[in-house]
């Protein structure tokens, strides 16, 4: 469930202990593996916190130190032999503890999220969800609301292809580029930055591609089953191989505006200013990107993408220009 | 020396006592008998800094979610000296009549998977954990969909703290077009991701009036103050943040010009209505929509209303000026 295990603070294993010790009694005996896996963190740390949870226990009477039976225990052989955990004696923590308030407020925000998704929407699960995490909170979550987003003909669509695991057709309007047909095998819709994104199988290209679904349209669901389910999704906005750099230079505190749209590699930071290099299939593309920053982005080189920008940007100022004239309107 | 005892051990140990006594275990109690507390005092450590140490640990598990009851004198409820604590279990405990369907865990699971590294992944992975732990069979994931968030704002962690006590905050917040960031003193009440950007609600402290903050132009640290505000005022805020975003958007409409079959049309037109000449698009902030315009270049041409046609111009100005020579080189 997680990638990176990473290690674990005092309160995270404290919590972790509150969890873990209900998970192990309602399942009985669980893999060192699967226990790990489900907690987030390596078999090693795992065997070594299921050995601590035998030094936990009832407080000692006036000085003297706890009966067997007040302190938790575990199958020490099935552990050492199989590395499989079983608890033999608990003494509390049998109940799963209520949601703190941020897990609650960060569980609430995620179905908001995902209440767009037509197999969420579908199942008309939230509200009753949204109720019952409110209540089975030990504090009142903050407020942390997302605001829906509309589910379009086209998203629809898709949704359906993911679904049904049926390829979809449509036209395809890329910036700069002639519109085109595309059959794809959908494997995935990533959404982010509020934008939704099909991931799948290009018959046009032979390769995983990312389409934004703004610039889809008319799509169309075919018969054809998919094939490609199975492949690899690629990062959503990885580079191609035929891809050229651009270099560009920002102010820093605006660097991470770029993150997450291109691969950046390279950055040099000099007195609050970064250059860094971003990857296009097409160096000109990087006009739009430059616009967007009003100045504050200096594409540097190569030079046909520092004119493209000074060309796009000088027609669009023209827009607003009295030809007659020549007086600004 | 006695041997150290991890601080988790310590934590775990003190949850298990507190949950164990009916009526409570006082202080001394804890100090003397509790695993973790009772081998430092037996080395000699002084009580006074035991004591600080039960103060911490009690805050720790509280920020746990862990409901930590003081039962005070009944003569006298400031008088703490030979108060009792104990963990009251109805508290504790997941309601039992909440339960989980196997569709449901699903749904969370996807809910849960939508932040990436920030805390809140972390948080909502030990939510879901949580229903796991109950014991739902069946739990088939959802596949296909990859929802997103992200909360990279530095100013998002302290706000949040800041709604869930209640406490004012201040901020130095700076608007486009403005010189210098102006001081702001506000009640957050919410936290909004709207458009992909996230806002904190709240009332404006210097105007009583309730107002919208961009996060990512809070120019420094958030400084959480000591002064608390009523916290019935959170009620409905997160709805009562929409329903105003909603009205805004309404209010502002942008009549443009876009030429058919590009980018800007295809992007625009998603959440355009036509009109007379070009067509209408709703929007929140004017400098916000003026970079999406900006990038469309020639694409697109505001014809009112005209703040939104000069904040256009500016840009594209800017931009062919940062362009002028050939080289990069200034």
């Amino acid at each position: 469930m997680m990638a990176q295990p990473k290690p674990l603070l005092a309160a995270d294993r404290v919590r972790l202990y509150l969890t873990l010790v209900p998970y192990l009694l309602e399942h009985g005996e669980v893999s060192l593996a699967e226990a790990a896996e489900e907690f987030g963190v390596t078999p090693r740390e795992m065997r070594g916190m299921v050995e601590k949870l035998t030094v936990i226990g009832l407080p000692g009477e006036s000085g003297y130190w706890q009966q067997p039976q007040e302190m938790f225990d575990i199958n020490w052989d099935l552990l050492d032999e199989q590395d499989v955990i079983e608890i033999t004696n608990d003494v509390a923590l049998r109940r799963v503890p209520r949601f703190t308030a941020r897990e609650a407020a960060a569980l609430l925000a995620g179905l908001q999220m995902v209440a767009a998704v037509p197999a969420v929407s579908d199942s008309g699960l939230v509200a009753g969800l949204i109720s019952k995490l409110s209540r089975g909170a030990a504090d009142a979550p903050a407020d942390v609301v997302v605001a829906p987003s509309a589910v379009d003909a086209v998203r629809e669509v898709v949704a359906r292809g993911v679904q049904e695991g049926r390829a979809i057709s449509f036209t395809y309007q890329a910036p700069d580029a002639e519109p085109t047909t595309r059959t794809v095998d959908p494997v995935q819709i990533l959404i982010t930055n509020a934008q939704w994104y099909l991931q799948g199988w290009c018959h046009l290209r032979q390769a995983m591609r990312t389409f934004h679904l703004d610039r889809v349209s008319e799509p169309k669901l075919t018969d054809i089953p998919i094939t490609h389910a199975g492949d690899v999704v690629p990062e959503a906005f990885a580079g191609l191989d035929d891809e050229r750099e651009v270099t560009v230079r920002l102010p820093e505190r605006l660097a991470p505006l770029l993150r997450g749209f291109f691969t950046a590699d390279a950055s040099e930071l000099i007195n609050g200013t970064v250059t860094t290099r971003l990857h296009l299939a097409d160096p000109r593309g990087v006009k739009r990107l430059a616009a967007r920053f009003g100045g504050a982005m200096e594409v540097l080189h190569p030079s046909i993408a520092r004119s493209a920008t000074r060309e796009w940007a000088a027609s669009g100022l023209a827009l607003y220009h009295r030809p007659a004239t020549g007086e600004e309107l | 020396m006695a041997a150290r005892i991890p601080a988790e051990e310590r934590l775990t140990n003190l949850v298990v006592a507190l949950m164990a006594t009916e009526i409570g275990l006082t202080k001394q109690q804890i100090l003397d008998n509790v695993s973790g507390y009772r081998q430092r005092a037996d080395a000699g450590t002084r009580s006074d800094a035991l004591e600080k140490m039960f103060e911490r640990d009690k805050e720790e598990l509280r920020a746990l979610g862990v409901p930590i009851e003081t039962i005070g004198d009944a003569a006298d409820p400031n008088d703490l000296r030979e108060a009792r604590y104990r963990i009251p279990q109805a508290e504790y405990d997941l309601p039992s009549d909440i339960e989980f369907t196997a569709a449901e865990l699903a749904v969370l699971r996807l809910a849960g998977s939508v932040w990436s590294a920030e805390s809140a992944s972390g948080d909502a992975q030990s939510g879901v954990r949580k229903i796991r732990a109950l014991g739902i069979d069946g739990d088939e994931p959802i596949i296909g969909f990859a929802p997103r968030i992200t909360a990279r704002d530095a100013a998002f962690a302290p706000l949040q703290e800041a709604i869930e006590k209640s406490r004012v905050v201040g901020f130095d917040y700076l608007k486009p077009g403005e010189d210098a960031p102006r001081r702001r003193t506000v009640r957050p009440l919410a936290l909004v991701d709207y458009e992909a950007r996230w806002h904190v609600f709240g009332i404006d402290v210097d105007v009583e009036e309730e107002r919208m903050f961009l996060l990512s132009r809070i120019v420094d640290d958030v400084k959480v103050s000591s002064a608390t505000f009523d916290a019935s005022l959170r009620d409905g805020a997160g709805e009562r943040a929409l329903q105003g975003l909603a009205m805004v958007a309404e209010k502002n409409a942008a009549l443009l010009e876009v030429t058919p079959g590009t980018e800007a049309a295809l992007r625009l037109g998603r959440r355009a209505t036509p009109a007379a000449q070009g067509i209408t698009v709703p929007f929140v902030d004017l400098h916000i929509l003026a970079d999406e315009i900006a990038s469309y270049g020639p694409e697109v041409r505001v014809v009112e209303p005209a703040p939104l046609r000069d904040a256009v111009i500016a840009r594209l100005r800017a931009v062919v000026d940062a362009h002028q020579t050939q080289e990069g080189e200034r």
